[in-house]
Order: C-alpha cells, then sequence, then structure tokens
C-alpha cells in the first residue's frame, strides 16, 4: 500500500532521514519509534506531501507522492504533531471546512462530521470554540480531522503526547478499533504504546532505520542467547551459589542480595531460560536447599529500544525515559 | 470545489478577529470625511467645475491614503498567521495544491477589500436626488479603485507568504505598495525622455483620475493584471519553497 525506496531528506547541513525503504501492507498498523529527532517527523512530513525529499522514492497506492500529490492527499487523513487547529472556529465548523477540504460530497459531509465527532468522543464540546479547549480535546480535534472523510491511510505524528493517562488510553483503543479497516503509520517516542497498538515497528535512529519487526520479534531477537533469571533461595549453609553455579547452561550468578531470615536473591545471567529453570529447580531440590523463587525477566521493547539506538546495556537512557515521564 | 470551501474559510476568518471590523469602520469613516470636503469645496461658487464622484476617486490623495493603508492590512495575515501556528501543514496536506489555496486566499482578499467600499455607493446614490449623476465615470472610477486594490493585495499576497510575522508582512507590503506610487509619481518631477513614458505607464495617480473621468484605458489594466500575475506566481513559489529549502 505504501512503499518507500532510498528516502534521504537532507536540511542545509543535516541529514535527517538518511536511505531508508520499507513497505506498509493495507491494514497494517506500523508505530515508528525513536528518540527525539530521529527523523520520525520528517518522515511523515515526506509521506503526507509537505515536504519533498532529497531522494528517494514514495509510492502510495501506486501513486508517486512528489509526482501526484494530489491523487496521494486524498486517500491520507494526517494529524500533525504541533495539532495546528485554527483557534477561533468551533469544532463543528472546522471539521465541515476540513470535510469539505477533502471533497466530501456536500450531502455527506454533515454525517461524515458527526461520524468523526462520535469516534473521538467530542459530542459534548462540537459548538465550543476551539482555542478554549483543553489540550486533550484539542488532540481529539485534530484526530477527528484527520478522520473526517474516512481516508484509508491515518498517518498520527506523535498521536497521545500531552494527554493524561486516561485520555492516552482511550486514543490507544481508538487507534486499535481503527487500525482493523485502515492502514494506520504512528510515530512515538513511547514504547509502551507502541508495544500496545502496533502490529509492526520500525526503529529509528539518527535518520536511519535500525531495527524492524514484530514488538514480540524484535524482543526475542535481543532476548535470544540469553535469559535473565532471579533466584531467591532460604540458604543458612551458604552452599546455593556454588551449586548454582555448577547448572548446565548458567553463565554467571551474580550479585547476591541478602534479604534477610537467610534468604538470598541471585541474578542469574543463563543460555536458555525455560530450560535452565528446570534445571536450577532439580538441582535446589537435590541440594537441599530451598527454593522460593524463580523468575525470569521478559525483556520489554523499552531494553530493546535502548540496546539499539544506544549500542550501549543501559545507563544512557536518561533521555528518553524523561521523554515518556513527560508525555505520561 | 474544496477552492470555494477554502475561499469560504478565509473570507470568514477575516471576521473572526477585530481587524476586519476595525478596518471596515476605518474606511468608512476616512471616506465619509473624503467626501464630505470634496462636495464642501465643490459647493462653493467659485469652486472649478467637476462631478463629486470624479474628485473622489482621482482628485485627492485621500484615496490613496486609504487604498495603501488597507490592503496591506487585509493581506497581512493571509499566509503568515497559517506559518506561525503550523496550520499550513494541515491545509497543504489536505487534497487542494498551493496554488489553490494561494488563489482561494487572495479571491477571500479581494471580495473583502469590495465590502471595504461597499459603503462608498452610498455616495452617488446620494448625490442622485440633487443633480443628474452620470454613472459612466462612477462605475470606471469603482473599476479603477478594484483593480488597483488587487494589485496591492497581490504584493500583499507575496510578502505576507515570506515571513511568519503578522506585522513585518504588513510593513514589507505597505513599503512595496507606497514605492510603486512614487516611482509613478516621478512622471511629474522627471525630465522628461524615455523615462518619461515608463514612469507614466506605472503612474497610479493619473490612472485613477483617467478612471474617475470615466476612462477606461486597458493598459492600465493591462499593468494592474501583469503586477497581480507576477506577484501570485511568486507568491506559489514562496509557498512551495518549503519543499527544497533546507
Amino acid at each position: 500500500m505504501i512503499k518507500v525506496e532510498h528516502l534521504t531528506k537532507r536540511f542545509a547541513a543535516t541529514t535527517a532521514v538518511d536511505d531508508i525503504s520499507f513497505d506498509v501492507q493495507p491494514n497494517e498498523v506500523i508505530g515508528f519509534l525513536g528518540p527525539n529527532g530521529a527523523g520520525k517527523s520528517t518522515t511523515l512530513k515526506i509521506l503526507t506531501g509537505f515536504y519533498s525529499a532529497t531522494s528517494g522514492k514514495v509510492e502510495v497506492d501506486g501513486n508517486d507522492v512528489f509526482r501526484r500529490p494530489e491523487a496521494v492527499k486524498r486517500s491520507i487523513g494526517y494529524l500533525p504533531e504541533s495539532v495546528p487547529l485554527y483557534p477561533e472556529m468551533r469544532v463543528h465548523e472546522y471539521l465541515g471546512y476540513r470535510a469539505a477540504l477533502k471533497r466530501v460530497p456536500r450531502s455527506d459531509r454533515k454525517k461524515a462530521v458527526d461520524l468523526s465527532i462520535e469516534r473521538c468522543h467530542l459530542g459534548e464540546v462540537r459548538k465550543r470554540i476551539i482555542g478554549q479547549l483543553s489540550k486533550g480535546y484539542r488532540q481529539r480535534v485534530g484526530l477527528a480531522d484527520a478522520l473526517v472523510g474516512n481516508p484509508r491511510i491515518l498517518i498520527l505524528d506523535e498521536p497521545t503526547i500531552g494527554l493524561d493517562p486516561n485520555q492516552i488510553r482511550q486514543i490507544r483503543e481508538l487507534i486499535k478499533e481503527l487500525g482493523q479497516e485502515r492502514t494506520i503509520i504512528l510515530s512515538s517516542h513511547i514504547l509502551p504504546e507502541v508495544e500496545a497498538v502496533c502490529s509492526r515497528v520500525l526503529i529509528i535512529n539518527e535518520g536511519k532505520i535500525v531495527g524492524q519487526g514484530r514488538p514480540e520479534e524484535l524482543r526475542a531477537g535481543i532476548v535470544a542467547g540469553s535469559a535473565s533469571v532471579t533466584v531467591e533461595v532460604r540458604d543458612p549453609e551458604g552452599t546455593a551459589r556454588a551449586v548454582l553455579e555448577k547448572v548446565a547452561g548458567v553463565r554467571s550468578v551474580q550479585d547476591p542480595e541478602d534479604r534477610g531470615d537467610g534468604l538470598i536473591r541471585f541474578a542469574v545471567t543463563a543460555d536458555t531460560d525455560i530450560g535452565v529453570r528446570e534445571r536450577i529447580f532439580d538441582a535446589a531440590v537435590a541440594s537441599g536447599f530451598k527454593l522460593l523463587g524463580l523468575s525470569s525477566k521478559t525483556l520489554s521493547l523499552e531494553d530493546v529500544f535502548v540496546e539499539i539506538t544506544t549500542g550501549d546495556d543501559c545507563e544512557e537512557v536518561d533521555g528518553s525515559r524523561e521523554d515518556e515521564e513527560e508525555a505520561q | 470545489m474544496n477552492i470555494f470551501a477554502q475561499m469560504r474559510r478565509e473570507f470568514a476568518a477575516f471576521f473572526y478577529s477585530p481587524i476586519a471590523y476595525v478596518l471596515m469602520a476605518a474606511a468608512t469613516v476616512l471616506n465619509g470625511i473624503v467626501f464630505l470636503l470634496v462636495v464642501d469645496f465643490l459647493s462653493d461658487p467659485r469652486a472649478p467645475h467637476g462631478a463629486a464622484m470624479q474628485m473622489f476617486f482621482g482628485g485627492t490623495i485621500f484615496f490613496w491614503i486609504v487604498a495603501m493603508m488597507v490592503t496591506p492590512l487585509i493581506t497581512m495575515r493571509a499566509l503568515s498567521e497559517e506559518k506561525s501556528s503550523g496550520t499550513l501543514e494541515t491545509l497543504l496536506t489536505a487534497p487542494i495544491s498551493d496554488l489553490q489555496v494561494v488563489l482561494a486566499k487572495y479571491a477571500a482578499a479581494v471580495v473583502f477589500y469590495i465590502v471595504l467600499w461597499a459603503p462608498t455607493a452610498a455616495y452617488p446614490i446620494t448625490l442622485s436626488f440633487y443633480s443628474k449623476i452620470d454613472m459612466g465615470p462612477v462605475l470606471a472610477g469603482y473599476l479603477g479603485t478594484i483593480s488597483v486594490g488587487m494589485m496591492f493585495l497581490a504584493l500583499g499576497m507575496f510578502f505576507s507568504s515570506l515571513t511568519k510575522n503578522q506585522i513585518i508582512s504588513a510593513l514589507l507590503s505597505f513599503a512595496a505598495v507606497v514605492v510603486l506610487f512614487i516611482l509613478g509619481i516621478f512622471e511629474f518631477i522627471s525630465a522628461g525622455g524615455s523615462s518619461d513614458s515608463i514612469l507614466g505607464y506605472m503612474n497610479l495617480w493619473t490612472h485613477m483620475e483617467d478612471f474617475g473621468r470615466g476612462i477606461v484605458d486597458t493598459r492600465h489594466l493591462v499593468y494592474y493584471g501583469s503586477v497581480v500575475a507576477f506577484a501570485l506566481f511568486c507568491t506559489v513559489q514562496a509557498v512551495q519553497s518549503r519543499r527544497w529549502r533546507g
């Protein structure tokens, strides 16, 4: 449905998007994930025809965005990152105007606006002036605008930024619902969001795609060949560590943490996850100490993201963590 | 056609801000004073012969003050506001071309400019109660007013496309309009020769005197039309420059 080939966008001194290629299938919900300034918004602006590319090709339904922008724009509903609206207009006026601009026939216009208002739960503010609405409502007006006229493709740039947790949940539900019959590309630097709504993720860093796949796959790719298991034992004799180290598949046992009352917690790194846990259990039974906890830590997409975008194990995540807190 | 939807929104947008009302009030008061002065002057028995509307359009500097002050204020927000608030992005990613957007905005500005002058239609009507009015020159005067205004508005559109700042946009347009006007005025002080005919071609002051007398010279209209076309072409280029500029 959407085909991007070797897309590059240079601004005077910087390369915002650097030779990106990807395909989007119909009814796919794709997440663009990346730290701030990674080139997500620029890519989306090129897809919508607002910017042109320095080089490369973008096709939507076989139409070239640069050669036939109007055919492409017709099938796209776009929510820019800053949610620009006309503050002096009323919600229903604005959506009516946008519907007309998007060539919804006059006879269908009211219905299209009503549907959009209903979908985004804007019923109680439909006659209010946009400038007086809260950030959450304005975000939804922007989304309603993207939806009006029922485009087959939605491009949403940071759709939940600046919303409170309840609103974020509502918008995510809406996106999921919409994604069943539409192609959606959304960008975000919030990982749980992408994980929650997207069927496929593209991780972008410094203008390049540095990872892609289904959220589970991405996680599995990093997890493969290394599992992290937490073992909690009652070990009055102090033999547990030696026993654990001898279990087949265990690479190392670190950080014994004394929890008091003879309780000790170890962090075990192993080759596999489930097999190792079984053997640890057997080893514990055989050597007579009591096993109180045995769990493996599942890597979140966040870990994957940090791994990929920093090339560093941890600690350097401050930037993205802060953003996440801000946004939520 | 969605270009009409855009035009309607642009025209309505004038009335969302107080600018429209201030402009309409100011133009009406100013024109009223000018008309009063003209009628008062002509009612003196020693005054030269002349039709009041002819003098209203082409005979005083006041006409130019109104036309040159009002047009930059009409067009200053046209593209600047969209640029500064970011709405240009939603506008230009809708299925409407850059050219259509510029034309819709320009058309709305022209319609609003005509609305500003509409109250002056009361003057010839009032006069017709007291004397016989020759409607030909009056209509020509309006044609001149509107076509000169269209030229100024096109220049204003261009400067509005260059900046996010409405005040800078208005100042640049005002400067451009004044320069255009003064250039023509130089005809009066030039020593003659070939520059004379060029300046004469651009002399808006004598153009309006012609229109006021009922002379519709197509050379004037061609001149305005060329400036309009060129200014709007440049405006579209400026809007499109977002695509290739770094």
